[in-house]
């Protein structure tokens, strides 16, 4: 079902002022439960933009954003509510921790939206379960946590909200490969339980082509392309010319293909190349 | 033989972490040689000491035991004075993770000149240095520039050509390309093979993404504080069972070559990058 | 949004004004103020606002920006005029309308009062701010105090902090913002409630943003060590400024500038209040 729409969006910052700068243009998307959407750009594409325009940190200049059906826009629509129901990580969330125990933090979002006592310490012990933060963690100041551990408290405290889409902006930056695989792992199995819609904003198409179900691609304010991973994958020459990257063993598949080899290129995970190339292989590698 | 540029003999440091309850870091027996002139890429997971040996270099920690010996000149030894000390700094170089906190200047090419004025080089020979250290960054059009209002990877190459005005003779890059996104990565890593190739700079890149260690001649892995793997990236990385075990990744082709062998098929498990690897497939299933 | 905020904005350029020295420029912007605190005629105003407009010809800022820069001061101009207008007493009646009353004198000062900040403003920004950037004008004031380091004075180590805190402050209020936005996302709420309420708000956002303040400050410091920062002893600096001509002359104009005006008051002194 769909959690989030927008509709004909546009958005300029600036407006009227000689530092006018369109940020989006014609955005048609919708956000789906039981869904991870990957949402993949440079830089200044947009993206962030068009994140917090999702729970309503910023309003479009024109077009429509709808929640559960209803027009955000619209007079008397209670803001607060939809905040709680979009959560939002944003990047390096591990600076926004301020409480004096790792407890206390994770449980400001579920404090804010006025749940009692009892529901809050289960939000908590279930987020930090979903984040991998062990319970030994809870009284201890969030400022003495290594990098990863601060990293997962402050994704637990937007967890702990309960939300009906999670949206996470670039979730395992500046992470070594053990501390991404933990957070996107964890996010992962997170959405695959709670069923709900997650949105991770990535750099990483290797990350994307393993975590999500469905891709938006932004290019200079604008979708430039949406589908699963294979679709927007098995265009390869269309991500490249607007200088995104496919995951390199995607780019080995074409390779070979260009070498003469029947082979399909419509491959993101080396699961799948290997399985392709056996098949090719046939009985051969072990004779 | 040549006396090698960095010696470091029988390094212990053991690390008294407030900002961590249960890891102590510590480097142990770690002993190692840079050769002047190579580009030598050290990997680790986060925690595993990378960073603790980077800032021993220039002694911003000192080891509690060992030797490290920078062009000859042991500069554990208790007797050094300052002005040595400082030398050493002018001479190796470092570049850091965050690319807000290392520019001191509201002006590009004041911050550039910040090193050489510190050494107390002539006005007119400043001039000189920061033009062309500019020059060699490529960011010589922002030279008048607020640094605030530049990019993730065009700051880092600004904090690049405030050390290369020192006129160094090796460069450590404390993982300088973390925080960037893609496009900031590439620039960063293209000034760095740039200054290794043209202008003969030793060039020591502590990270954890192997798709920059591929690029160097040397690669180390360091793990639980020792060296774990030492060679060319070929070398390195056809460990694949290794590195991970050192929570590191591989390139996915060198996986998919690793898997592929793993299943009785007989290839080479040093594959880097995909063209490599494209070719020798198609070669092998044409035989 | 908050970091579209500019704090006296450098312009760089090769102009006249540029190549003085700072210590110069800002020894002229003091005499400058002098000056306009000293207009007291029609006469004397003109002559200000000729040597304001001279200042920003000599400048090459566009007058664009300029006048840019003066739009947050819309509501401190129009304050001053109004209440000027209709609080000034006179002899002179120009209207009076129910218990409105409003004095000739209360126009001509209210005109000169909005004349004095403009060319105020205008004035020492063209000779310090737009034409000097932040490192130039810390270096000067530097300079000027350097006689305080005979009673050892930390000098140097001010004027060190002063830049710093420069260079820091856009990036502390963008990350301001984007704690803010973080805060808000998990139901954080600043803008309902008393003065209590709201102060207590920003407890989220002030303890991460000093946290940050500090991390940012030991991480420069280690980063200024590597790059052989010991102090102002042994330093050089790139720009090397020293007095030339062209800070005789500027130097020159701005005494004659205040003597001229202070005589067009004696000698010319129509409407003087």
């Amino acid at each position: 079902m769909t959690k989030l729409k927008l509709v004909d969006v546009n958005y300029t910052y600036s407006e009227g002022t000689p530092f006018r700068k369109d940020a989006l243009r014609n955005i048609n998307i919708e956000i789906e439960d039981n869904c991870i959407t990957g949402l993949i750009g440079h830089t200044g594409c947009g993206k962030s933009t068009l994140v917090q325009l999702l729970n309503g940190l910023l309003f479009p200049t024109s077009g429509e954003v709808m929640f559960d059906g209803k027009n955000i826009k619209e007079k008397g629509y209670d803001l607060k509510t939809l905040r709680h129901k979009v959560g939002l990580v944003f990047q390096y969330p591990e600076y926004q921790l301020f409480e004096d125990t790792v407890y206390d933090d994770i449980a400001f979002g579920p404090k804010n939206m006025g749940l009692d006592k009892d529901e809050i310490d289960r939000r908590i012990r279930e987020a930090a379960l979903f984040v991998g933060l062990e319970e030994r963690y809870f009284e201890v100041s969030p400022f003495d946590l290594s990098g990863g551990q601060k990293r997962r408290a402050a994704i637990a405290g937007i967890m702990a909200m309960d939300p009906d889409v999670l949206i996470l902006d670039e979730p395992a930056a500046g992470l070594d490969p053990i501390g991404r695989e933990e957070i996107l792992g964890g996010i992962y199995s997170y959405q695959r339980k709670r069923k709900n819609a997650v949105v991770i904003v990535s750099h990483s198409m290797e990350d994307m082509a393993r975590y999500s179900d469905k891709l938006i691609v932004m290019n200079g304010g604008e979708v430039f392309m949406q589908g699963n991973c294979r679709e927007v994958f098995s265009e390869t020459d269309k991500l490249l010319s607007v200088g995104l990257d496919v995951p390199q063993i995607t780019k080995f598949m074409r390779e070979l293909k260009s070498k003469g080899v029947d082979v399909r290129t419509d491959i993101f995970t080396v699961d799948e190349a290997r399985a392709e190339i056996l098949s090719k292989i046939g009985g051969r590698g072990n004779a | 033989m040549s006396v090698p540029f960095i010696k470091v003999e029988d390094l212990i440091f053991t690390y008294d972490d407030e900002d961590s309850i249960d890891k102590h870091y510590v480097l142990k027996n770690l002993s190692l040689e840079i050769e002047k002139g190579s580009f030598v890429c050290v990997l680790g997971h986060n925690g595993s000491g990378k960073s603790t040996f980077a800032k021993l270099l220039n002694m911003i920690l000192s080891p509690d035991e060992g030797k490290i010996y920078i062009d000859g000149l042991d500069i554990t030894d208790p007797e050094i004075t300052e002005d040595d000390l400082f030398e050493i700094r002018r001479k190796v170089g470092m570049v850091f993770q965050n690319p807000d906190n290392q520019l001191v200047a509201t002006i590009v090419e004041e911050d550039v000149a910040f090193g050489p004025e510190n050494l107390g080089v002539e006005p007119s020979e400043i001039r000189r240095r920061v033009d062309s250290a500019l020059e060699t960054v490529g960011m010589s059009e922002y030279a008048t520039h607020a640094p605030h209002r530049l990019s993730g990877g065009q700051k880092q190459r600004v904090a690049i050509a405030g050390i290369i005005a020192m006129q160094p003779e090796c460069i450590i890059f404390d993982e300088s390309t973390a925080m960037l996104d893609p496009q900031g990565r590439a620039e960063v890593m293209n000034t760095i093979a740039k200054l290794n190739r043209e202008q003969g700079i030793t060039v020591i890149h502590i990270t954890h993404n192997m798709d920059e260690a591929v690029k160097a001649d040397r690669v180390v892995v360091i793990n639980e504080g020792e060296v774990f793997l030492d060679g060319t990236p070929k070398e390195v990385f056809s460990n694949v069972e290794k590195l991970r075990r050192a929570g590191l990744d591989v390139p996915q082709v060198t996986e998919l070559f690793y898997d592929l062998s793993n299943h009785g098929v007989d290839l080479p498990s040093d594959i880097l990058c995909e063209e490599e690897g494209a070719e020798i497939l198609s070669a092998w299933l044409k035989k | 949004m908050l970091k579209d905020i500019t704090l006296g904005q450098f312009f760089p350029g090769r102009s006249f004004l540029h190549r003085i020295d700072p210590r110069t420029k800002i020894i002229a912007a003091l005499l400058y103020i002098v000056a306009v605190f000293l207009c007291d005629s029609i006469m004397s105003f003109i002559i200000l606002l000729a040597a304001t407009l001279a200042l920003i010809a000599l400048s090459g800022v566009p007058v664009k920006i300029i006048v840019k820069g003066l739009k947050p001061l819309i509501f401190i101009l129009a304050f001053t005029t109004i209440y000027n207008v209709f609080f000034y007493k006179g002899d002179h009646i120009l209207v009076h309308w129910k218990f409105i009353t409003i004095y000739l004198e209360g126009v001509v000062f209210a005109l000169i009062m909005g004349l004095r900040i403009i060319c105020l403003l205008t004035g020492s920004s063209v000779l310090m701010t737009y034409t000097t950037s932040p490192i130039m004008l810390t270096d000067g004031i530097e300079r000027l105090l350097s006689p305080l380091n005979k009673i050892k004075a930390p000098v140097h180590e001010f004027a060190m902090m002063m830049s710093i805190a420069l260079r820091f402050i856009p990036t502390l209020v963008e990350e301001t913002d984007k704690i803010m936005c973080a805060q808000k996302a998990r139901g954080a709420d600043f803008s309902s409630g008393g003065l209590i309420k709201r102060a207590r708000a920003l407890i989220p956002v002030l303890v991460p943003l000093f946290i940050s303040a500090f991390r940012r400050a030991s991480d420069l410091a280690v980063a200024m060590e590597c790059r052989c920062y010991r102090g102002g002893s042994g330093r050089t600096r790139m720009t090397k400024t020293h007095f030339g001509a062209r800070d005789v002359i500027l130097f020159t104009a701005t005494v004659i500038l205040g003597t001229v005006i202070v005589l067009s008051n004696i000698y010319f002194p129509i409407w003087m209040i």
